[in-house]
């Protein structure tokens, strides 16, 4: 249900849909490293003051985990048994370096294994906190010194504070026309679907940042022209850790909703605010990561808060219900789905928990569920208006 | 009845409960002194906790590995939400309830019950929590959502934030977070550390974890002195689910080494033949009485050595205050079981299984698989290529540490029977 004539969005559909794209591939011709970032927390800035390409791992395309059950069984999330069956299968031979961080109990075992078996040449491990405050701000600042000293170690470059000053900038601005981008949606005729958002900022993520910020431009002023969208039957905000499919919400969509906004890894979460630009760039970064960003959900004692964020987001983007999703085995979200159920229901916002795997194999259930929500949320309406 | 009585309700029931099973020991024709003293701890324990609860006296609320000396030597009681509720587990159907949790169920029984417990207030309210945010997600997660339930919403909470290695500057670190949880203790109880105590607590808890260590190193004879878990078991809950630094858990593991001594003198085991001896790589579950009663009967297998019983003693330097937090911060992050076992890279736990087996003679390896371990169950390919070097066979099954339900005992003897006979062990 695409509803974006763009030539921009295009290529950002493109990127999206497959692990390596042309931008990439030219970026990599021309001797350019590209560093894999196993998940979030990994400041991006950081890489690409070393003249290289940050990209966030998924395993987009994955068929199957067989390869990685040998090292993984059923009690991990299907997210580390595809991003690790595709290491295996080589579909992501085209990193120099993996970075990580212990996000989670998968994650971090995700490391050790590819590590042992993958071996892509550079592999760095970084330890994130898991509170925050000042104390915690200078642990991760020295975590990300000694990131910078291996990068420029390993790859012969030099990440001075100069240059980590302007790729703070040039990451700031793309998360500034992200943010432009969706504040469009929050008008009665959204001018570009969930999904298609979803498409446009994990593109983000694989290319060249200033080509992507050339394009993004191109696609806002696109947006601004197009006619946007009504007669759906329901705004929807969609809340969950690192979605990167955008069939997923396609599917969600598919249904007559139409997700006007999100609390994702790929969304909100990574644009809400920007990196401090002036000071120590490392401090900033550190400072980023565990304060001035919205939490998530590993970093504990923030909660409250996580769960306002989510209320606030239904108010800015007049939502009439959130669906979260969590990908079964990750306590992580179970748990957050959880409390974030208990405070929408306090809050009588409309919520629907979903489970699916990383790689969507039937989409039946989520339609049926999607639609009984929606008669749900018309039922609320239905309830408030009289 | 408000949430506070009734938790204090099911104290109440847990201190007349053991203080019944403490009475018939004491007038069974053979008296095990050992194990009626140690109920007996765990009786005062419950009746410390109750008087706080009735007093409304400062308590905290905490785990395991969260520096117990530190309470100890500032003279607050602690207990951990989920103890009790195993500890009783066979008495009470919490486990069953909690499967009406709104919290998923494919995380750790553990983590799920004490959500369920929290929720619905068999955990009486503390006035303090000290969180852990360590070994895993789900324990860190559940005492989060545990911050947003009616009733437990204002409780003051500190949670001392492990890192992830192992280094002099991972301790340091901790260490801070240490001194910061003093400052937290202090603010909220009104009370001072006195140094002087926390002194004489962990050098009792040094003495302690030095009997233990003597025990362990006898349970390397062949054939072991003890039946399948033993030390674990005991020293687990003395030194982590009790109030730390008592003379008294210190005598009871120096009984338990000194009745191994004599035993290995003597070449004398629990089994009229030890056929196969086994490493439990993981915690003790708590349905390790009945499948270690099958092991011995049936099989001759004696599980010798587990995560849970393999606590390493390393002294703590209790010469100056930072000395102490410092042993402290190593202890808290990286000697305590299950804790050392998950925190931080594969690599430690693979170091573990490896000295383990090589040291107490191992014949074969079981990895229960317990549904929260997910770390765990991501070293699987770790753990078959270090048992492949070792050249011992490793069999992984798919339980839940906590609750039997999850894989029926018949079930797991059956798949460790055929596994035995695959590899001809004890023939
Ligand atoms: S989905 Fe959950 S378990 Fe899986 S990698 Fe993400 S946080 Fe970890
Ligand atoms: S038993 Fe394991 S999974 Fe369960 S709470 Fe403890 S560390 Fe976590």
């Amino acid at each position: 249900m695409a509803i974006i004539n763009s030539e921009a969005f295009r290529e950002f559909e493109n990127d999206a849909k497959t692990l390596s794209n042309p931008a990439l591939e030219d970026f990599r011709k021309k001797g350019g490293k590209v560093i894999g970032l196993m998940y979030h927390f990994i400041p991006e800035e950081i890489i690409t003051a070393g003249g290289m390409l940050p990209y966030r791992m998924r395993a987009t395309g994955s068929k199957g985990t067989e390869m990685s059950d040998s090292c993984f069984t059923q009690i991990n999330c299907s997210l580390v048994r595809h991003f690790y069956d595709s290491g295996l299968k080589g579909r992501m031979a085209f990193l120099d370096g993996v970075v990580s961080v212990n996000n989670c109990d998968h994650i971090r075992r995700l490391y050790d294994n590819w590590k042992w078996k993958i071996k892509t040449p550079y592999m760095h491990f970084l330890c994130f906190p898991k509170k925050t405050g000042k104390e915690q701000v200078k642990w991760y600042r020295e975590q990300l010194e000694g990131f910078r000293k291996s990068l420029e170690e390993t790859f012969k470059v030099r990440i001075t504070d100069e240059k980590l000053h302007d790729a703070i900038k040039l990451h700031n601005e793309t998360r500034r026309l992200q943010r432009e981008l969706y504040e469009l949606r929050k008008g009665d005729v959204p001018p570009i679907t969930g999904a298609e958002t979803l498409s446009t900022m994990v593109a983000a993520t694989c290319m060249p940042r200033d080509r992507y910020n050339t394009l993004l431009k191109q696609l806002i002023q696109d947006c601004k022209a197009s006619k946007g969208r009504n007669g759906y039957k329901a705004r929807i905000v969609l809340f969950g850790g690192e979605i990167d499919d955008p069939k997923f919400v396609d599917t969600i969509e598919s249904q007559g909703v139409l997700v006007v906004g999100d609390v994702l890894g790929y969304g909100s979460r990574a644009i809400a605010a920007n990196v401090d630009e002036t000071g120590d760039p490392l401090e900033a970064l550190s400072r980023y990561q565990l304060v001035d960003r919205p939490a998530d959900v590993r970093i504990f004692g923030t909660s409250f808060d996580r769960n306002e964020y989510v209320v606030k987001t239904v108010k800015e983007f007049k939502g009439d219900g959130v669906i979260s999703v969590r990908l079964p085995q990750c306590d992580l979200y179970g748990i957050e789905q959880t409390t974030l159920s208990f405070h929408l229901k306090k809050n009588r916002i409309p919520h629907l928990g979903l489970e699916t795997e990383y790689v969507l194999e039937s989409t039946g259930q989520i339609k049926t569920r999607v639609q009984a929500f929606l008669e749900s949320i018309s039922e609320a309406r239905h309830d408030r208006n009289e | 009845m408000t949430a506070t009585n009734k938790g204090l309700q099911r104290f109440y029931e847990y201190r007349d409960r053991i203080a019944g099973l403490i009475k018939t020991m004491q007038e069974s024709p053979e008296p095990n002194p050992l194990l009626i003293r140690f109920f007996t701890l765990i009786n005062e324990q419950d009746k410390r906790v109750i008087d706080c609860l009735e007093n409304h006296k400062p308590l905290i609320m905490s785990h395991y590995g969260n520096a117990g000396e530190i309470f100890a030597a500032m003279d607050i009681e602690c207990y951990g939400p989920e103890d009790n509720l195993f500890v009783h587990q066979q008495f009470t159907k919490d486990m069953e309830e909690s499967d009406n949790s709104p919290f998923p169920q494919d995380m750790c029984a553990l983590t799920k019950l004490v959500a369920w417990g929290c929720l619905t207030n068999i955990i009486p309210t503390p006035t303090m929590i000290v969180a852990m945010l360590q070994p895993c997600d789900a324990l860190s997660a559940v005492q989060e959502a545990v911050q947003n339930m009616e009733g437990w919403k204002d409780i003051p909470t500190f949670a001392p934030d492990p890192t992830y290695g192992r280094d002099k500057s991972d301790y340091v670190y901790f260490a801070g977070e240490l001194k910061r949880m003093i400052a937290f203790l202090e603010h909220h109880t009104g009370r001072k550390m006195d140094y002087g105590k926390l002194r004489d607590v962990v050098e009792e808890t040094n003495r302690q974890y030095e009997a233990w260590a003597e025990y362990n190193e006898l349970r390397r004879a062949v054939p072991c002195p003890h039946n399948s878990f033993i030390g674990g078991k005991l020293g687990w809950i003395m030194t982590q689910h009790m109030k730390a630094g008592q003379a008294e858990v210190t005598e009871i593991m120096k009984m338990l080494a000194f009745d191994a001594e004599q035993k290995v003198k003597a070449k004398q085991g629990p089994l009229p033949k030890e056929k196969i001896r086994v490493m439990w790589a993981d915690m003790i579950p708590t349905w390790a009485d009945p499948i270690a009663a099958w092991l011995e009967q049936e099989r001759g297998a004696n599980v010798v050595m587990d995560f849970q019983s393999a606590t390493p003693y390393e002294r703590i330097d209790t010469s100056t205050e930072e000395s102490m937090l410092l042993g402290l911060a190593r202890r808290t992050m990286s000697e305590i079981p299950m804790i050392r076992a998950a925190r931080g890279k594969v690599d430690y736990m693979i170091e573990d299984l490896t000295r383990l087996v090589k040291d107490y003679k191992c014949d074969c390896v079981i990895f229960p698989g317990h549904t929260g371990h997910k770390d765990q169950s991501a070293s699987i390919g770790f753990m078959k290529e270090a048992c492949r070097e070792l050249n011992v066979p490793l069999l992984s099954l798919a339980a839940d540490n906590f609750d039997p339900r999850t894989a029926p005992l018949d079930v797991m003897k059956r798949q460790i029977g055929e596994f035995f006979d695959a590899h001809e062990l004890g023939k």
